[in-house]
């Protein structure tokens, strides 16, 4: 029996909150019992249809399905707007960093970075790079798994000469290779931002807090070190490449003096400059710092700050009481900048389709060895097409008659 | 390389023969064959190439077009949903799946310049839009759609014989005025196509097939399939399509 869909199979709830391009409401799956999150899409002004960020994230979830990948439950069309209902999720990892009242022992923060990992790892065999990892992101379900979620920026590749845009996550995540401007970045830089939430969860509060992509850049070279030619070849190469003066890199130690070996041992690994060389998903996931002592907290048995407010938060619960301010760094915004040196100040509206790669429309993107050898596509009309007489017809097809005879005996 | 094809939802929703081609309830009450069918969907692929070259998108995305529309039809009948909109509509959504966004007002222009002449079905950008979402329903939402131009680089690479790319090249294009794309991996309609070019340009290339251990047989199936379209679809005559396209239902 075909599972029913759409408006009738959900009774609406409270306003969950809401995001740049949709509402999000708590909800009750008639067919289930569960509870669940409608995310009513909005209607772009300028009679585009379906808003393509939107489609983005459809089009990848329906690919993914992994405990630590939010589930995309069902789409339905109603009044003219799409509605996507996910499985609802208590919390964030936005909010257990901030409650100062949680203490995250080295057990809990293991147990947060194997789930983030495995749902990353997911992503990377599949070849979907997410693009927009940060801790409001990694939402909480009821029963404690973390789930990536917000796939809105995310997208396949592994397509070999494809151009991305550099302009994807919220800075303070972003990998050098992308403030440097790389257009051919892979899988390591969600391992990058990956590796800021490690950091940040050993910190409690954001470890690289750039107010530029300048001085995001600073930020990382006096953590770690300006970076040598050796260590990092390609730098040199990239479209943004600037020289920064030379810092030494301070012991990670002195960093996160509470740290194991084995954890400080995964972190630099995962911070790695070159992207080559920087660990993967997978072979973080089977780093030892994941089979030492101590073992990671059953998910389950992880504190998690008090449920979401019901109903849409006030500007005033925007800015957490006391404790420092972990809200992500002008994440919306920062999409914008899709111009080179474009201002983020300098656009009024928040346009999430920014992050949409403008360098991969040209009719040669297809093409994958250089533009001039192939064509993008042997049209019908204009020669090559292979052209067959008579005589090669029958030859052809006798010869395929034959071969065809030949192999089924 | 293809591992991401083995684990894709369209490697899970790839069809056999008998579902794909057949001719829906609806489809037989206003008279339409299995021909008439395979005509009205060789038409309209050669529609969205025609509207693909004017709004300059890529190949892929074309592919991915056509892909959508005869995934849409081995479900949905023709009386249902018109293939005049439902082509042009399927463009319109593969190319922001394949994150390269044709304005809706540019396609809408070139259809109704392509399609002057034929009266009758003048589609507006609401159209288009209402189309987007009922399309998206129809395909259930899955949108990646896998190609064999990417293998078809590698494998040609791995037996040494890049110097026939072209022609190789355009074969996979007519490979989508086929249903193939809906029954076979996409390294497979690759190797059909290898194989005719070969066979075309007397490429001995025996040895490597074996080696590559795949079934011959599928292989020789696929490149039968696109042969029979040289043979027999190459050229339709106008009347044909017109005869088919009749049977539709007309908009007032
Ligand atoms: N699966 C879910 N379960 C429970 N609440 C959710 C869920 N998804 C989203 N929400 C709530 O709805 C709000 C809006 O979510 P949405 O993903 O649209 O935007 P956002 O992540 O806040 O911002 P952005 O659009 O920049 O990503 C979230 O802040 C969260 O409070
Ligand atoms: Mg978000």
């Amino acid at each position: 029996m075909g599972k029913s869909s759409g408006e009738g199979r959900y009774i609406k709830g409270t306003s969950l909150g809401e995001g740049t391009y949709g509402i999000v409401f708590k909800a009750t799956d008639r067919q289930t019992g569960r509870t669940v999150a409608v995310k009513k899409i909005r209607l772009g002004k300028y009679k585009e249809g379906v808003n393509v960020t939107a489609l983005r994230e459809i089009k990848l979830l329906k690919e993914l399905r992994d405990p630590n990948i939010i589930e995309l439950i069902d789409v339905y069309p109603h009044k003219r707007n799409l509605h996507l209902v996910f499985e609802f999720m208590e919390s964030d990892l936005e909010a257990v960093i901030r409650d100062r009242n949680i203490v995250l022992s080295a057990g809990d923060i293991k147990s947060y970075m194997q789930m983030t990992l495995k749902g990353l790892a997911h992503c990377h065999k599949k070849w979907v790079l997410h693009r927009d990892m940060k801790p409001n992101n990694l939402l909480i379900a009821a029963d404690g798994q973390l789930k990536l979620a917000d796939f809105g920026l995310a997208r396949i590749f592994g397509s070999p000469d494809r151009r991305f845009t550099h302009q994807v996550f919220a800075r303070w995540y972003r990998a050098p290779e992308l403030l440097f401007g790389s257009k051919q970045y892979g899988a390591g830089v969600d391992v990058w931002a990956a590796a800021c939430i490690f950091a940040e969860l050993m910190l409690r509060r954001p470890f690289l807090q750039g107010s530029s992509d300048i001085d995001q850049l600073g930020k990382i070279f006096a953590a770690f070190g300006t970076p040598r030619e050796s260590q990092w070849p390609d730098m040199t190469a990239l479209p943004d490449y600037v020289e920064y003066q030379f810092c030494p890199a301070p012991p990670l130690r002195s960093l996160f003096p509470m740290a194991t070996e084995d954890c400080l041992d995964l972190l630099s690994r995962m911070f790695a400059f070159d992207p080559n060389v920087r660990i993967t998903s997978q072979q973080a996931l089977e780093h030892r710092y994941f089979s030492s002592e101590p073992a990671p907290t059953k998910p389950y048995l992880l504190r998690r700050p008090p449920p979401r407010p019901e109903g849409p938060p006030k500007p005033s619960e925007l800015i957490s009481p006391g404790g420092p301010v972990v809200l992500s760094p002008m994440s919306k915004a920062v999409r914008l900048s899709a111009m080179p040196g474009g201002d983020v100040h300098s656009f009024g509206r928040v346009d999430r389709e920014a992050g949409k790669e403008p360098g991969s429309a040209g009719p040669q993107g297809e093409t994958p060895f250089t533009a001039s050898r192939i064509p993008m596509s042997i049209d019908a009309t204009q020669l090559i097409r292979p052209t067959l007489n008579s005589a090669d017809r029958s030859h052809l097809k006798r010869k395929l008659d034959m071969d065809l005879l030949s192999n089924q005996d | 390389m293809a591992a991401n094809f083995w684990a894709s939802s369209h490697c899970k929703k790839l069809l056999d023969a008998d579902e794909v081609g057949h001719v829906l309830p609806a489809d037989q009450e206003r008279g339409l064959t299995p021909e008439d069918v395979k005509l009205i969907k060789i038409h309209l692929s050669t529609y969205i190439k025609l509207l693909a070259q004017n709004t300059k998108v890529r190949q892929r995305v074309v592919a991915t077009a056509i892909a959508y529309f005869r995934r849409v039809y081995t479900r949905k009948s023709f009386s249902e949903f018109d293939p005049r909109l439902v082509a042009p509509t399927c463009l319109y959504l593969a190319s922001k799946a394949e994150e390269s966004t044709v304005q809706a007002k540019l396609l809408v222009f070139y259809m109704k310049k392509i399609l002057s002449e034929e009266k009758g079905f003048r589609y507006e950008i609401k159209d288009v839009l209402e189309m987007e979402m009922r399309l998206l329903e129809a395909l259930d939402f899955y949108l990646v759609i896998y190609h064999p131009y990417r293998p078809l680089i590698q494998l040609l690479q791995d037996a040494g014989l890049t110097d026939i790319i072209q022609t190789v090249w355009s074969i996979v294009n007519d490979s989508y005025r086929t249903d193939l794309i809906l029954m076979y991996p996409p390294f497979m309609i690759a190797l059909g196509c290898i194989y005719i070019a070969c066979v075309i340009k007397d490429k001995e290339t025996r040895g490597w097939f074996e080696e590559l251990r795949v079934d011959m047989y599928v292989i020789k199936n696929i490149a039968m399939e696109i042969l029979d379209f040289y043979e027999n679809y190459r050229n339709i005559p106008e009347e044909r399509i017109n005869a088919a396209m009749a049977k539709l239902p007309q908009r007032s």
